[in-house]
């Protein structure tokens, strides 16, 4: 590869011209095929460096060339935020790189999440028990949302709220409140306590000092940190 | 094997209770195992009166468990029989629910059996004269004292199997047979000392226990008919014995004092407590995680097939019929109104199946523990480590599998970069386990995947809690001890002074808070050790 440029050709910024900008314009094809051979997944600066094997500084001009051209595009890796990511203009980004739809520019869309948990808990409570298509249903005829959710993504909200114990998963016994649910299926309704904001039921171990202490597996009776001198415990009794 | 923090609470109860010396012997054999008299002598550095009388009271407080071994003899000598013992961890334990064993007998049988039970308590073993001659003591000359109506509540109470037989101060392991040996050969080969030291134990217990006709036998008029069979028996090899002088404790009026031999000793049937309070515990989960009629449902289901469980911690009850459940369901306070539908409702709520061909009912008492267990463990996960590990970690323990962080985070709705944090602070602190894997492809890519390991964490957990309930006791000892010169003026002086009444209702309020905290405690207890 040669490294020699004249001014000449610095000035001509014509990307069909291959004779007397031939080294840069090969560079930047190299670059170029090796981000758009990497597709949906884009690739890393260090790993375009490492597979075309031109130097730093060559790389950098070609990804500053790409991109002006509009060739290329940054993107935000999920798994490295910290990385420069590029991917071939033509290509939306997959889910690896993303992390799904629930992240927006590398990060997890909360205020998506929490608009979606509250509307399928309100569901919830007003049909005492739903299963996720039921729920889908509801929220695309009610038409409530500006934006289109999948009845995969609903699953995996009314996941997470039966992880945070907002909700609770079922099978329908086709009986009572079931009755319009075939049996055995999965179905939702809402956890005791939370439909009322109820806080979860506090255990006995956690309702102690010591159940909360990040320092417990340090503390001895005689120690630094031990119960005579907990200050925790102060705090605990200051009425 | 017991946690460390476990013995440390088990040595305080026994120093509280007892003193010092006898929590000394206790820990020895807390923390070394089984042992002889010789041998604890030397490791409590002891003198050997001291240590034949600590042996002795904690024997008769149901502490210690002796049991006698033949050993061979060193040298070409005759073997020897040697006496052995093992500290009763969980009746240790069982010293800091006393008040709940009271509460639960005088719910039951009242007041009256109350008091009889409560001396049992108190002084670990008595035959009945022994408590017909402290009802005495108590009573006042002006009141007339009825021996009859004091039998009656001891009856009561050992019909109530609340009370039981005392087992055998001594039994005799009798060495395993020539067929046994080669089997035990083997098992030595593989297993460790401490396995076999264990199921020497194991049987010394059993060998100890009154058989289950006599254990829970009222004794007739004649005292003498009644008298334990292994009794007999360890009196005649105590006699036989004469190589066992160093290591026995003579008979200087305690539990093989000629006289009381033939008395029957009765105590205080923890077995049974352990059992009502299980069964309390199953019915307020049900009641708080579903309703109050699926609490009456389990509670007459429980109520009907108790008699049935051959020990505590059944998996599930016996099979009951529907028509048997509605009986002892409109018995029951709340209970009037409900119909069969009505029950059939909560039955499944409880987890039970529609049956097939005839209506009976069982209940999965084991699935109420394991679900009351995961509430406890959550919400210290919860309180220490905030709702994103709380989701995590529900994750995890309800997949029961390894899973890769970034699959943890998706599902959990955990940014990925706080995912990898709080999993290693939850694997830190032994809430989860954790393994690394490396993948080689074109580049080596390293995954860590995380799990629950359910009976590691909850031995964790009860070892955490041990030593929570020890940090509770000490903690309110030096409430007690800030405040000792209150609490030794005369009640009128503390309320003339506005400060001295400020902290006297400071402490007051303090005490309660830390009692009743430590009740709950121990509930959660129960619930990770005897349920």
């Amino acid at each position: 590869m040669s490294r020699s440029m004249n001014a000449s050709s610095l000035k001509r910024k014509r990307p069909e011209s291959s004779s007397a900008n031939g080294s840069l314009v090969d560079a930047d094809r190299a670059v170029f095929n090796v981000i758009k051979s990497k597709e949906d997944m884009g690739i890393w600066t260090r790993d375009i460096k490492f597979e075309t094997n031109l130097a730093d500084t060559v790389v950098n001009k070609s990804l500053k060339s790409l991109l002006s051209k509009k060739l290329i595009k940054e993107v935000v890796n999920i798994k490295n935020k910290g990385r420069k990511h590029y991917m071939a203009a033509e290509f939306e980004p997959s889910k690896e790189v993303t992390g799904g739809a629930w992240y927006v520019d590398g990060n997890l869309d909360k205020e998506l999440i929490g608009v979606l948990k509250g509307l399928c808990l309100k569901i919830i409570n007003s049909k005492k028990v739903a299963t996720v298509e039921g729920v889908y249903d509801f929220l695309n005829k009610s038409k409530v949302t500006t934006f289109d959710c999948t009845n995969q993504q609903i699953a995996e909200v009314l996941n997470s709220m039966v992880l945070d114990n907002e909700v609770i998963e079922v099978k329908s016994t086709g009986l009572g409140e079931y009755h319009s649910i075939p049996i055995g299926t999965v179905c939702y309704r809402i956890a005791k306590g939370a439909g009322l904001g109820e806080s979860l039921k506090i255990g006995a171990m956690a309702s102690i000092p010591c159940g909360m202490c990040p320092r417990i597996s340090q503390c001895t009776p005689d120690g630094v940190i031990s119960p005579r001198t907990c200050v925790y415990y102060q705090k605990w009794m200051n009425f | 094997m017991v946690s460390q923090h476990g013995i440390k609470l088990a040595v305080y109860l026994v120093s509280s209770f007892y003193g010092d010396h006898n929590s000394k012997v206790c820990e020895c054999l807390l923390r070394r195992g089984t042992l002889t008299l010789a041998q604890i002598i030397r490791f409590t550095e002891l003198s050997r009166e001291i240590v034949r009388h600590c042996l002795l009271a904690l024997i008769h407080q149901n502490c210690i468990q002796a049991f006698s071994i033949q050993q061979e003899g060193a040298f070409g000598e005759a073997p020897k029989v040697v006496t052995h013992y093992m500290a009763l961890f969980d009746n240790i334990i069982h010293h800091m629910r006393f008040p709940k064993f009271i509460a639960i007998v005088k719910d039951e049988l009242g007041g009256e059996c109350e008091k009889v039970f409560e001396a049992l308590l108190q002084h670990g073993r008595l035959s009945f004269n022994q408590i017909v001659d402290r009802e005495k003591q108590t009573v006042s000359k002006e009141e007339n004292f009825d021996v009859d109506h004091l039998k009656e509540s001891f009856n009561k109470l050992v019909n109530g199997r609340f009370v039981e037989r005392c087992p055998a101060p001594e039994p005799f392991l009798a060495p395993p047979s020539d067929e046994e040996t080669p089997a035990k050969k083997r098992g030595a080969k593989s297993t460790k000392v401490g396995d076999v030291s264990e199921s020497i134990e194991q049987r010394a217990l059993a060998a100890a226990a009154p058989m289950e006709s006599l254990r829970f036998l009222a004794e007739t008029h004649n005292w003498s008919d009644f008298s334990d069979k292994s009794s007999e028996e360890k009196f005649t090899s105590v006699k036989t014995g004469e190589k066992r002088k160093q290591d026995f404790l003579e008979t200087d009026g305690g539990l093989l004092d000629q006289d009381e031999k033939k008395e029957v000793l009765w105590r205080v049937n923890f077995e049974e407590l352990i059992r009502r309070l299980r069964h309390q515990a199953c019915i307020a989960n049900a009641k708080s995680r579903l309703n109050d009629e699926c609490g009456i449902i389990l509670g007459a289901i429980l109520e009907l097939t108790r008699s049935s469980e051959s020990k505590v911690n059944i998996g599930s009850t016996a099979s009951v019929s529907i028509n048997d459940i509605y009986d002892e369901v409109i018995k029951k306070k709340g209970g009037l109104g409900m119909n069969l539908e009505r029950i059939r409702a909560s039955l499944v709520e409880l987890g039970c199946e529609m049956p097939m061909l005839v209506e009976e009912y069982s209940i999965d008492l084991k699935s109420i523990i394991d679900m009351a267990q995961n509430e406890e463990v959550e919400s210290i996960v919860l309180k220490r480590y905030g709702r994103e590990a709380y989701r995590m970690f529900r994750f995890l323990s309800k997949s029961g599998c390894l899973h890769e962080t970034d699959k943890i985070a998706d599902t959990t709705f955990v940014e990925k970069k706080d995912a990898i944090k709080i999993l290693y602070k939850l694997w830190k602190d032994d809430y989860l386990q954790m393994e690394k894997v490396t993948v080689n492809g074109a580049r080596q890519t390293h995954f860590l995947l995380w799990k629950v390991n359910r009976q590691s964490l909850c031995q964790h957990v009860l070892d955490e809690m041990y030593h929570a309930a020890l940090n509770l006791r000490l903690r309110i000892a030096h409430e007690l001890d800030q405040e000792k010169e209150i609490l030794q003026m005369p009640k009128d002086k503390v309320g003339e002074v506005e400060e001295l009444r400020k902290r006297y209702m400071r402490l007051k309020k303090v005490s309660i808070i830390y009692e009743s905290s430590l009740m709950n405690l121990d509930d959660a207890l129960m619930l990770f050790h005897d349920f």
